[in-house]
C-alpha cells in the first residue's frame, strides 16, 4: 500500500502523481480522500483511464463535506477520517473492473421559461442547430422583461426589446414553443432524457438531451412587511407597479413628492431575505430619473440602506440622478401612516443619528425578487436542489455556475439568484452553450454500474423481476434464471437487497462493498 | 456523560447524501460520531448492513432516503420502509430497540439533515452504548 498526501490532488500536478503512483507502483487499487465523491470522482476516473488500471478500481471518500467542514473537533475528525478512508480501502479490494457503454445523445433540449433567459437560451441552441422546445406556463413569451416600461441603460420599452427575439425564436423551424404549458415528469439520464408535457392540446411526450431552467422570480410581496401600508393605501405602490403605468395620477402636479424606499424584500432577516436582489438600487435611481424626467418639479427623495449600483455604468447614472435633483438620505424606514393630504413616512436617519418624518403624495417601494413560486416543484421533478435561499442551487458558484447537481440540467437567468435582464440574458447564453457542449460530444457514456446476475446461483424466484422499478428484469423460461436489460436497469439496487440468494446484485454497490465499508468504518469500535 | 455515539448512515445517493455534501458546504455542525456510507438508493441497503454496523460496534444506525413519492426510482423508498419497519420489530427483540432509525430528507433539505443526525446522537446518547459491544 502506498499513502501520498497532497492539496488539491484534481488539479494537473495531482493528477500526475496519481497516474505516476500507479505505474510506479503497480498499484491495483486507488483510493482517494478527499472532497465529496460526486464533486471529482469522474475526474479521478479519467485519471485511471490514462493508466493500464481500470477507471473502476477507484474508490473517492469525502473527508471535507462530510467531515472537516462539519465537525468542530480536530482530534474527532481525524478519527473520523481515518475510519472512512479505512473504509474505503477496505471496500476497494471488492472492485470489479468495469466497461463504459456509449450510447448516442439526443440532439434536442428542452427550456422551461419563456422569459428573456429561457428565449436566449432557445435562441442560442436553436442557431447550433439544436431543436429546441420552450415551454411557458402563461400564455405569452417575454417574461417579466416584457412588462417593463423601460429597461435601463437605454430606457427602451422591455415590449420593444423583447419583441424581435420573440418573433426571431417563433419564426425558427427548430423551435416549437408550448404556452400554458407545464412539464409533468422529466425522467432519465444526460443525452436521454424524456419530458411529458402538459399542453392545452392535451399531453405530450418529448425526448430531450438536455434541459434548460429559466422560470425567473416573483416580485417580492410587500404586504408581508404589514408596516409599509402596502395594499391598504392606494398611495403606496411598488417599483413594478410603477412601471405598468400606476400612481402617476397623486404626483403628477408641480408641487407632487415622491418617496422611493430601497431593499423592500432584499437584505431582511426578519423576513428571512438576507440577500440583495441586485436590481432594486438601479430601479429606485431608474424610478427617480423618470419621474424627474417628466415633472421637473417633483421634490423625489430615495430612502437608502447602502447604494449598489454595480452594473457597468451604474455608479455614473447614480451620480447623474443626485445632479438632477433627487434627494439620497439614507435611513431605516420604520413605518408609514396615511394622512388625508399624504403619507407620512417615518424612520431613522441613519448618519444623523435622527428621527424623521416626511409626508408625501406617493411612495414607491423598490422590491426585490423571491424565488419563483413553483420553483420547489419544479425541483422536484427535475430532481435538482435549491439553495438556503430558495433559488435553484449551482454545482460550484464559480466553476460550474450553470450546472445543476444532475447532469444535463442547467440553470439561468433569476431563478438562479437575483439577477436583472442583461445578466439574465447572458446566462441564457452561458447555459446554452454548456449544454451544446454536451449535445455536440455526440454520445454520452452510460454509468456501468447496473444489476447483474450470477447465474449459477439464480434459483428463478423472480422476487427482483416483481420489484424492480424501471421493469429491466425478464424472466428466461428456458434456462430458468432472470437476465438485466442494462439499457433499461437505472441502478437502484433494490433488486440486490431483495434476493434471497445474493444471485444479483448492483455493480460498484455488491454486499462485500457496502459491508467493508462498514467494517473499515467501525473497526476499533469494539464489535463482537 | 462522555459518550459520544459512532453512528454509521446510509445515504441515497439522490436526496439525502446531497443534503449531506450541502450541510458540508454551509458549514453547518453535526457531532463528529456521525460517518455516511453513500447508496444509490435507500432501497440498496439491505438489512443485513444495518445489523453488520451494529455488530461492528455502531451505537445507531440510520437509512435515510427520499421522502414519499419523490424517489428517484419511483418506489425503492417504500420498500425501504417496509424493511426497516421489519427490521426494527426483530431489533426490538434482542434488546437493540430505538437504535435504528429511518428518514426522509430531499437534497435541498440540509438543515433537516443535521437536525435529524443531530437529533438521533442525543437520543442514542440518551440509551447509552450498544449493549453488543460488552464492557
Amino acid at each position: 500500500m502506498q499513502g501520498s498526501r497532497r492539496p488539491f490532488l484534481c488539479s494537473e500536478p495531482g493528477q500526475e502523481l496519481i497516474k505516476r503512483a500507479v505505474l510506479e507502483h503497480k498499484l491495483d487499487r486507488v483510493v482517494v480522500a478527499a472532497c465529496t465523491p460526486s464533486m471529482h470522482e469522474e475526474t479521478f476516473r479519467r485519471v485511471l483511464e490514462e493508466t493500464p488500471l481500470n477507471p473502476y478500481f477507484l474508490r473517492q471518500v469525502g473527508i471535507r463535506e462530510h467531515v472537516s467542514w462539519v465537525g468542530q473537533d480536530k482530534e474527532r475528525n481525524t478519527q473520523k477520517a481515518i475510519g472512512i478512508i479505512r473504509g474505503g480501502i477496505y471496500s476497494s479490494l471488492h472492485l470489479k473492473p468495469l466497461e463504459q457503454k456509449f450510447i448516442p445523445v439526443e440532439r434536442s433540449a428542452l427550456i422551461l421559461g419563456g422569459g428573456i433567459a429561457g428565449i436566449s437560451a432557445s435562441l442560442s441552441l436553436s442557431k447550433v442547430g439544436i431543436k429546441t422546445y420552450l415551454v411557458e406556463k402563461s400564455g405569452e413569451l417575454g417574461g417579466m422583461a416584457r412588462r417593463l416600461s423601460a429597461l435601463w441603460p437605454s430606457m427602451r420599452r422591455g415590449e420593444e426589446v423583447m419583441a424581435p427575439l420573440i418573433e426571431e425564436l417563433i419564426s425558427r423551424d427548430n423551435v416549437e414553443v408550448f404556452l400554458n404549458s407545464r412539464v409533468l415528469a422529466f425522467d432519465g439520464f444526460a443525452g436521454g432524457f424524456q419530458a411529458r408535457i402538459e399542453t392545452p392540446e392535451g399531453e405530450r411526450e418529448i425526448k430531450v438531451g438536455g434541459a434548460i431552467i429559466a422560470i425567473g422570480f416573483t416580485p417580492f410581496d410587500p404586504s408581508i412587511k404589514g408596516e409599509l401600508l402596502y395594499g391598504r393605501d392606494e398611495r403606496i405602490i411598488t417599483t413594478l407597479e410603477f412601471e405598468e403605468g400606476f400612481g402617476e395620477g397623486f404626483f403628477a402636479k408641480p408641487s407632487g413628492r415622491v418617496a422611493i424606499i430601497h431593499c423592500v424584500g432584499s437584505r431582511d432577516e426578519q423576513i428571512g431575505r438576507p440577500y440583495c436582489s441586485r436590481i432594486c438600487c438601479i430601479n429606485a435611481a431608474k424610478t427617480a430619473a423618470r419621474i424627474k424626467t417628466a415633472y421637473p418639479e417633483a421634490r423625489v427623495e430615495v430612502f437608502y440602506m447602502d447604494v449598489r449600483a454595480h452594473p457597468r455604468g451604474g455608479e455614473e447614472f447614480f451620480e447623474e440622478v443626485q445632479r438632477r435633483g433627487v434627494y439620497y438620505t439614507r435611513a431605516n424606514v420604520a413605518e408609514i401612516y396615511p394622512r388625508p393630504q399624504g403619507v407620512v413616512l417615518r424612520g431613522e436617519d441613519t448618519l444623523l443619528g435622527e428621527v424623521f418624518e416626511r409626508e408625501f403624495d406617493l411612495v414607491i417601494l423598490s422590491i426585490g425578487m423571491d424565488p419563483p413560486e413553483d420553483a420547489e416543484e419544479i425541483a422536484r421533478i427535475f430532481k435538482i436542489s435549491l439553495g438556503e435561499d430558495g433559488f435553484f442551487q449551482e454545482a460550484h458558484i464559480k466553476l460550474r455556475p450553470f450546472d445543476t447537481v444532475r447532469k444535463g440540467i442547467y440553470i439561468a437567468g433569476s431563478c438562479a439568484g437575483p439577477k436583472d435582464a442583461t445578466d439574465a440574458l447572458l446566462q441564457g447564453r452561458a447555459a446554452a452553450t454548456k449544454l451544446f457542449s454536451l449535445l455536440a460530444s455526440g454520445r454520452v457514456a452510460v454509468d456501468p454500474l447496473k444489476a447483474e446476475v450470477q447465474e449459477e446461483r439464480c434459483s428463478g424466484c423472480r422476487l427482483c423481476e416483481r420489484v424492480c422499478p424501471a421493469e429491466a428484469i425478464v424472466f428466461d423460461p428456458s434456462r430458468g434464471t432472470v437476465t438485466v436489460n442494462e439499457m433499461a436497469c437505472s441502478g437502484c439496487g433494490l433488486c440486490g437487497s431483495i434476493c434471497p440468494s445474493s444471485a444479483i446484485t448492483l455493480r460498484g454497490y455488491t454486499d462485500p462493498i457496502l459491508a467493508e465499508e462498514v467494517s473499515g468504518m467501525m473497526e476499533g469500535e469494539g464489535g463482537v | 456523560m462522555g459518550f459520544e455515539p459512532k453512528i454509521v448512515g446510509f445515504l441515497c445517493s439522490y436526496c439525502a447524501f446531497k443534503a449531506s455534501e450541502m450541510a458540508g458546504s454551509l458549514r453547518l455542525q453535526y457531532p463528529e460520531g456521525v460517518k455516511v456510507i453513500r447508496v444509490p438508493c435507500s432501497s440498496r441497503v439491505d438489512p443485513s448492513h444495518v445489523l453488520k454496523a451494529l455488530f461492528e460496534g455502531a451505537d445507531g444506525v440510520f437509512v435515510a432516503g427520499c421522502h414519499p413519492g419523490e424517489c428517484h426510482f419511483i418506489k425503492g423508498n417504500y420498500y425501504t420502509r417496509r424493511r426497516i419497519y421489519a427490521l426494527k420489530e426483530l431489533l426490538r427483540t434482542v434488546g437493540l430497540e430505538g437504535r435504528v432509525k429511518l428518514f426522509w430528507v430531499s437534497a435541498s433539505e440540509a438543515r433537516r439533515f443535521v437536525e435529524k443526525v443531530t437529533e438521533m446522537v442525543e437520543e442514542i446518547r440518551k440509551l447509552g452504548r450498544n449493549p453488543l459491544k460488552g464492557g
